[in-house]
Formats: structure tokens, C-alpha cells, sequence
């Protein structure tokens, strides 16, 4: 295939030819493309007709482009986030859980990739990888159903061991402060496998010369993993840095919805949960409208500002 | 320069992408109907569209129907009932009806996007008005009051079972539109606190009759653990609560409130129907908090979320000596129901009865149980293009003897005749399965059984649970109607400080009802004071405030409804 098109642009001249000559040499590639596009305008960008819903008066059934505007020049939802306790709160603790998850969650898999690629016996290391994966595909449902058997204060496994050793049970779900442990700890456990894998294939694609020259110098193991492995995977760690702060104002929904309890949810009540009590049952979709649009906009912010400082810092950043 | 406008460009393609995923909680509203929805004051039907209350074209309505979720029941939106109705609608009104299937436990969610998005079905319930509130001040919902008046002479059976009290019960004082009327609540009573019969007999006690016995109680089962459950005695649960302590505590609360309260009071504090804000709750709360603190009580109740039958399986088991719940709870689900299971898996002993532990500052047992109305409101979205053809569904589904044969469905299928006009309920297999007790949920102006004699209805109800000791059930019933108080209908007009306050404020209730009950009792204080404060500034104050005004606006002086 690739063979091919290389012969075929060989072939092309030089001049330019016509947008007709064009498309129809190419428009099995462009017809390729068209179900995705027609996927991002469909799901992404018609939607964001309703982002004027943040600054208008939600009536129902009727048209967004009907709605009269908010007050305060179509402020008001933002006004009113900003004097709500609660999405101060959910703003404070998508930011400290989102930063604790980036901390302790973003060189987990790092970790496990280099350790796993020291590993001999390849069929082990096949064994381990794969026993790693699997959280990834359990829904946060059924983790947390794993979380209430192994953790809950009286009839949980681990507690009722602690128990029978004499020792008072642990509130890992039932105090905010242990609560946010078994939160980032599940969250790493879930994870950490599946995000490794980018890593191993970036591990893969180190030259083996530059490891056999690290040899000859006479680096053992772990001179070679600090001076070929880890400078070799670096432009990974720093696209997937850049990624991970984009998101550091977003989080998913089903993690934090399923995990959380009325004990902890003055540490569990985090925007995306919010918006869902306040907008989808509380039925205040112009407020929420626009706390997604704050919480996207500040994404945004964020993601620039990782990009900008990456390629301060000589990578190459995103784009 | 090139690359920096590509990358300028795709920032902002970016930026709005993400807004875009912020934002599309919004569902689409294009092509419904304008709201405000304040039809003409009276409405006529058109003869010629329209002979002898049968439609000369066939027409097509929907409603709404719980979809419970239950084991093994039966298809909520096609089934034995469902082909009556739909038989019936069509003979006597040529009207075709299709049920719409919504989840019971996230009813208001699911109604919600519904709405938004301009599908809800034509004829829709729910049990709370401020929510009907805040879909009526978004226009969403049609006003019933010309309809009810000017189809009054076809809709005879709705206007007899309903009468003017239900109807009318939230028909707004100054503007007169009525967004709801109020189902009719057939058995009124509500809660009841039940006890393990066989557990008290082994131990010797008496049912108790005072807060401190019941205390006693609860501690003769925690030190007789080992007797009681053997080599399960650690999972020994002397009082069970759940995270909604408001609810599954509520007689317990009511019981601190005091039996004399004006009806000016009540209605102050009554936004938050688990009495969160009436004095006395925080008394209550904190008997909780010194009953939790002594290993009396379930340590992960609050772990547990709504629908969760953890706690049902373990008064399945035999391990919970005592909870509060809806009157009828260990009787509910026929085979399936806490008496049948507990007597399958522990013995033919093992049961629950109903006590009434709870004395008030008098010595009675004031509960608080709602009136025939006040109940289950039903409403019609805007989209609702068919509000005569919705309104003989209304009548129809108000006839007696088709209320009557909902509720009890064939005989020898899903009931049988004990004597003349007493019937007994039956486990049915199938189609025929009730999803409800007594079909409430397609009876939908009827909450609780109610046949067209009224003394062959009480003597019913005793028979009303499969499977259950008829008797245990009557006491019950007597227990939760002793000293009970209905509610009044308080009308001052919608109270503006109310809308979409509903979840927000009840969210923050049962999070101060649970940190309060785990707290250790030296920071009681201090939780519930810190909770109660957040509760009023969110919003819960100004809802006070606004109904206070507008009680003094309406009745003056008055504290109790005249």
C-alpha cells in the first residue's frame, strides 16, 4: 500500500493539476474520512448551538434560539455559580482530586512499563500485562461493589481481618480523609495497566544499538533505564502530561458518581456530579450550561499553558 | 507564522469542542410547542369531532407508567391490565393508548429530559408539586383549569371519585390555573415501626410502648446477639435505618415535634417533607447518634444508595431486629415480600409486627400521615395535544368497577373471594403479575386499594399481601392510624424561593441526617449546627421566609386554617 502511493506521488507532476484530477484519484481517502468528520460535527459541533443555553433562560419546549436572554447581559448563571457554595466546593475538589490523581496516578504506569520491560521471561511478563489490563474494563459500577465487599466498615473483607486482629476497622469509605485515598488508590489500580501500554510501545521503539553502546560503557541496568529508556519515552511523558493538565478542570462522571457516599461529599462532590444533581435532576440546565462552559473554557486555558511551557522547555508539545 | 494560525485554529476548534461536551446536557427543544401554555379561560369540545363521549376518529394517547424494576414481574407497559385499559379506551372513547415506561427510582430525571426534549408522555405523574412547579414556571405544562371545568359534564366519574377537593387543591388562589390535580390516596396511613416478633418472645420482653424501652429492647438484642443468630451473631443489626434517616426514621422524628403544632408552624417547615427543619429533629438525631454510637444500629447504612437491597436482604436473613419503614413494608411482593422470606429462610416463627414505640411530649403517638390528597399529583406537558382524549383517559381510568377490577385482577388468577365483597390477594404468575400492590401505579387517580364498597375494602386489605398473616397486616394498618394526624391543604400561591430547590436541598438533608448520626456524640453539635446552617443559606431560609409572608398575606393573623 504504502509502496504504492509512494510510486503513485513519484508519478504526480509537478505542476498543479486540477482539484478534479485531484479527487478523483483520492476520494476513496476522502470518502474514508467523511464518517469521522461527519461524527465530530454530529456529536461535537451542532451540540454547541446549545452552549447559548448558559446565557439564556431555559424555557421548555422551545427553541434555544426563542429563549429570552439571562439577566445581567446573559450573566446571571455565572454569577450565580460563582456565589454557590457547593460549586465552590466541587470546584475545589475537582482540582485537588484531578491534581492528587496527576501526582500519584501519572508516573504509575511509567513505572510498571519500565519494570515490566526489565523483566526476562517473556511469558510472565505476557501474564502480568494482561492481569494489569483488566480493571480497565471493569465499569466503576461494579469496582465500586468490589470497593463496598473488600472496604465497608463492618462487613468488609479487609476490615473484618483488621477486626479479628484486635484492631479497630478502617473508614476507607466513610471518612473524607480516607475516603480520598481509596478514591486516587482505586482510580491508579483501575488504570495503570492500560495507560502503560503507550509506554511499553514507546520502550519498544528505542534503538537497541543506543542500549548495546550503553553496554559497552559499562552502564548496568538502572544507568541504562535513566539514560536511554527514560530519555527515549520523553516526548510520550510530555504529550500525555500535556493531555492529562488539559483535563485537569474536567473528570469523569462515573468514577467520582459511583464511588461517592453522603459521608464524604464534602470531598466527593466534584463539578461533574454537581452538574448532574443541580442540571439533570434539579432541572437548572442554564446554570450547569454554564458551569460546563467555564469548566471547558479553563480546560482550554490549561491545555494551552502545558503546551506553551512544554515547547518552552524543548519538546515538541501537542502541535 | 503559518503553523501559529494552524495552531491558533485548532486551540479554538478545541475550546469549542470541550464547550461542546461541557454543554450538551441541553437537549434539543427545536420543533416543540411555545410555552406558557394559559389556554383560554374554558374550553368546549366540537360536536362534530365528538358523539357521545367517542371520538368519530380514533386517537392516540400516552402515559406514563412506573416501570419498578421488581424480579420477575411483568412487562410494565404490556400486560393483562395494560390490554384492559387499552380495550376499554378504545370501546368507550376510541382512544388508542400507548404506555410510556419510566424508571420509579429516577422518575424525576427521566421526566425531566422527557420534557426538554418535547417527548414526555401526554399524561404524567409525579409525587412532587414544586417539581411540577418548576416545569410550569419553564412552560412546560399545560393548564388543567378550563379543561376540568369545560368538559365537566363529560369527565362524571373524574369529578365523583376526585370531587372538588382534589381537583381543586392547588389551584392557584390569585390566577386560578391549576397545574395538577391530586390523585386520591385511598389508604392513608404511612409509616410504621416493626419489631421481630420471635426475637422478644426467646427474650421475654414486651412490645414496647415508650423510647426507653424500645432502647432496652435494642439492647437485649445487641447483648444477646449469640442467642438470637448463633454463629451470625455479628452481623446483628438491632436497628436498621438507611441513608434516607429522614424517611426510615420519620416516627421516631415526628415523635419530638410537638402534637400541638399550629397548622402555621407545620406549613412554615413543611418544604422538606423528612420534617428536617421542625424543632425536635435535632432531639431526635441525636437519640440516633447516641444508638449508633452504642453498636445499636447498622454501621454502613450510608453507604448504601436508593434502590439498593442490601438492607432488605439482611431483614431477609433474620439479622435486623427492628426498622421503621412504610406501613405495609414486610408485607410487600407477595413471595418475594421480608414475612415470607424471613419465614422460608429462618423459620416459621421468625416474624416482623408493628409496634408503636415512639411516645410524644403527651404520651400519644402523633404521626403524620398525608390526607386523601397531597399525594400523587398528575399533569399535562405542553406537547399534550390531546387534552380531551387525556381527560376521558382520566375519567375512564376513575370509573369504580374498572378501578375496582385493576385492583383485583381474575378471580382464582390474582385473588380469591374469602366471603362475600372480601377478598384475598393471590401470587400470580406471568402477565398477570401486579408490578404494584393493587396496580396503584395504572390506577393512577387511586393510590391504595379501594373497591366500590367501602367495608369490603377494609376488611380487604388485611388480605391484600399474599403469602402475609392477614392479621399481622390489619394490626399494622390499626398501629399506623392511631393518633394520626392528615394534612391540611395549605394554598397560598407558588412560592417563587421553592423552584428547583427540591433536589438540591433534600441532597444536603440527608447528608446532615448521616453525618450527624455517625458523628461522635461530643461533635453532635457542632455537625448538625455547621449542616443545618448550609442547609438555611442554600436556600432552605428564603423558602421559610417566603411562606411565612405569604401565609400571613393569605390567612392574617391565624395560625391554624380556619
Amino acid at each position: 500500500m504504502e509502496k504504492e502511493s509512494k510510486e503513485k506521488m513519484k508519478k504526480l507532476p509537478k505542476r498543479k493539476q486540477s482539484f478534479g484530477v485531484y479527487m478523483k484519484r483520492y476520494w476513496q481517502l476522502y470518502a474514508l474520512l467523511a464518517l469521522p468528520l461527519l461524527y465530530l460535527l454530529v456529536f461535537k459541533y451542532i451540540p454547541m448551538v446549545y452552549i447559548q443555553i448558559a446565557f439564556k433562560k431555559y424555557k421548555l419546549g422551545m427553541s434555544v434560539w426563542e429563549m429570552p436572554l439571562a439577566k445581567n447581559n446573559g450573566m446571571e448563571y455565572f454569577i450565580k455559580a460563582f456565589n454557590n457554595r457547593d460549586f465552590i466546593f466541587a470546584l475545589r475538589n475537582t482540582v485537588s482530586l484531578n491534581l492528587l490523581d496527576l501526582i500519584i496516578g501519572f508516573p504509575a504506569p511509567i513505572i510498571f512499563a519500565l519494570i515490566l520491560n526489565e523483566l526476562v521471561f517473556k511469558r510472565f511478563k505476557r501474564v502480568v500485562q494482561t492481569i494489569a489490563y483488566m480493571p480497565h474494563f471493569l465499569s466503576w459500577v461494579i469496582i465500586y461493589g468490589l470497593a463496598l465487599q473488600l472496604f465497608a466498615p463492618s462487613t468488609g473483607f479487609i476490615n473484618m481481618i483488621i477486626q479479628n486482629m484486635g484492631f479497630e476497622p478502617v473508614p476507607f469509605l466513610n471518612s473524607s480523609s480516607h475516603w480520598v485515598g481509596t478514591y486516587i488508590g482505586l482510580g491508579v489500580w483501575q488504570s495503570f495497566g492500560w495507560n502503560s501500554i503507550v509506554y511499553l510501545a514507546a520502550i519498544a521503539g528505542i534503538n537497541p544499538e543506543l542500549y548495546e553502546a550503553a553496554s559497552v560503557d559499562g552502564a548496568g541496568r538502572f544507568k541504562k533505564m535513566w539514560h536511554v529508556t527514560l530519555p527515549g519515552i520523553k516526548p510520550t511523558i510530555v504529550v500525555l502530561l500535556v493531555m492529562n493538565l488539559g483535563n485537569i478542570l474536567g473528570s469523569g462522571f462515573d468514577r467520582p458518581f459511583a464511588l461517592q457516599n453522603k459521608l464524604v461529599m464534602d470531598v466527593a462532590n466534584v463539578l461533574s456530579t454537581f452538574v448532574y444533581k443541580i442540571g439533570i435532576k434539579g432541572l437548572q440546565f442554564s446554570l450547569t450550561t454554564a458551569v460546563g462552559l467555564f469548566q471547558s473554557i479553563v480546560c482550554v486555558f490549561f491545555l494551552l499553558l502545558a503546551n506553551w511551557l512544554a515547547r518552552k522547555l524543548g519538546e515538541r508539545g501537542i502541535w | 507564522m503559518k503553523k501559529k494560525v494552524l495552531s491558533l485554529l485548532l486551540a479554538c476548534f478545541m475550546t469549542m469542542s470541550l464547550a461542546a461536551c461541557g454543554g450538551d446536557k441541553a437537549v434539543d427543544t427545536t420543533g416543540g410547542q411555545n410555552g406558557g401554555g394559559n389556554a383560554a379561560p374554558v374550553v368546549t369540545a366540537d360536536p362534530s369531532e365528538i358523539v357521545d363521549g367517542k371520538f368519530v376518529e380514533t386517537r392516540k394517547i400516552t402515559v406514563e407508567v412506573y416501570d419498578r424494576g421488581n424480579d420477575g414481574g411483568s412487562d410494565p407497559i404490556n400486560n393483562m391490565y395494560t390490554d384492559y385499559i387499552k380495550k376499554g379506551m378504545l370501546e368507550d372513547h376510541n382512544v388508542e393508548v400507548e404506555f410510556v415506561a419510566v424508571p420509579r427510582w429516577t422518575e424525576v430525571e427521566q421526566i425531566n429530559n422527557l420534557l426538554a426534549a418535547s417527548d414526555a408522555p401526554d399524561i404524567c405523574l409525579t409525587y412532587d408539586y414544586a417539581t411540577i412547579q418548576s416545569y410550569a414556571n419553564m412552560g412546560g405544562v399545560l393548564d388543567l383549569a378550563p379543561y376540568v371545568e369545560g368538559y365537566k359534564e363529560m369527565l362524571p366519574n373524574l369529578w365523583a371519585w376526585l370531587g372538588d377537593t382534589n381537583i381543586n387543591w392547588n389551584k392557584d388562589p390569585q390566577t386560578g390555573v391549576i397545574w395538577a390535580i391530586e390523585g386520591k390516596r385511598a389508604v392513608t396511613a404511612r409509616i410504621n415501626t416493626f419489631v421481630r416478633k420471635d426475637w422478644l418472645d426467646k427474650l421475654g420482653l414486651k412490645e414496647p410502648t415508650t423510647k426507653a424501652e424500645f432502647e432496652s429492647m435494642l439492647i437485649a438484642f445487641r447483648d444477646n446477639a449469640d442467642l438470637l443468630l448463633g454463629a451470625d451473631a455479628d452481623k446483628m443489626v438491632p436497628y436498621s435505618v438507611s441513608y434516607d434517616v429522614g424517611w426510615r426514621a420519620a416516627t421516631l422524628i415526628e415523635s419530638f415535634m410537638d402534637p400541638a403544632i399550629s397548622n402555621k408552624d407545620y406549613y412554615i417547615n413543611g418544604f422538606d417533607d423528612r420534617k428536617f427543619t421542625e424543632a425536635g429533629t435535632k432531639e431526635a438525631v441525636r437519640l440516633l447518634n447516641k444508638w449508633y454510637n452504642s453498636d445499636l444500629m447498622w454501621d454502613d447504612f450510608a453507604l448504601y444508595g436508593s434502590g439498593d437491597t442490601t438492607e432488605d436482604d439482611m431483614m431477609k436473613a433474620g439479622y435486623v431486629g427492628a426498622f421503621t419503614h412504610n406501613w405495609d413494608y414486610p408485607f410487600r411482593n407477595g413471595t418475594d415480600s421480608i414475612a415470607a422470606s424471613l419465614k422460608r429462610l429462618v423459620g416459621p416463627d421468625a416474624k416482623y409486627v408493628a409496634i408503636d414505640p415512639f411516645e410524644d411530649s403527651k404520651g400519644t403517638h402523633t404521626k403524620f400521615i398525608t390526607s386523601s390528597a397531597g399525594d400523587r399529583k398528575i399533569f399535562f406537558p405542553t406537547t399534550n395535544d390531546e387534552p380531551l382524549a387525556s381527560m376521558l383517559y382520566l375519567d375512564w381510568i376513575s370509573d369504580p368497577t374498572h378501578i375496582q377490577y385493576l385492583q383485583l385482577g381474575d378471580e382464582g388468577v390474582t385473588h380469591t373471594k374469602i366471603e362475600d365483597g372480601v377478598y384475598a390477594s393471590k401470587a400470580a404468575t406471568g402477565a398477570a403479575i401486579m408490578n404494584s400492590g393493587n396496580n396503584i401505579d395504572y390506577t393512577i387517580t387511586c393510590n391504595g386499594l379501594c373497591l366500590a364498597d367501602e367495608e369490603s375494602t377494609i376488611k380487604s386489605i388485611a388480605y391484600g399481601y399474599a403469602e402475609s398473616d392477614p392479621a399481622d397486616v390489619a394490626n399494622a394498618y390499626k398501629i399506623a392510624m392511631t393518633d394520626a394526624r392528615a394534612e391540611k391543604n395549605v394554598n397560598v400561591g407558588a412560592i417563587e424561593a421553592e423552584e428547583g430547590m427540591g433536589t438540591v436541598l433534600s441532597e444536603k438533608r440527608d447528608i446532615v441526617f448521616d453525618t450527624s448520626v455517625i458523628a461522635s456524640p461530643s461533635d453532635f453539635d457542632k455537625v448538625w449546627d455547621d449542616g443545618m446552617k448550609d442547609y438555611l443559606s442554600a436556600g432552605g431560609q428564603d423558602i421559610m421566609d417566603e411562606r411565612a409572608e405569604k401565609w400571613n398575606a393569605t390567612y392574617g393573623e391565624a395560625v391554624n386554617l380556619p
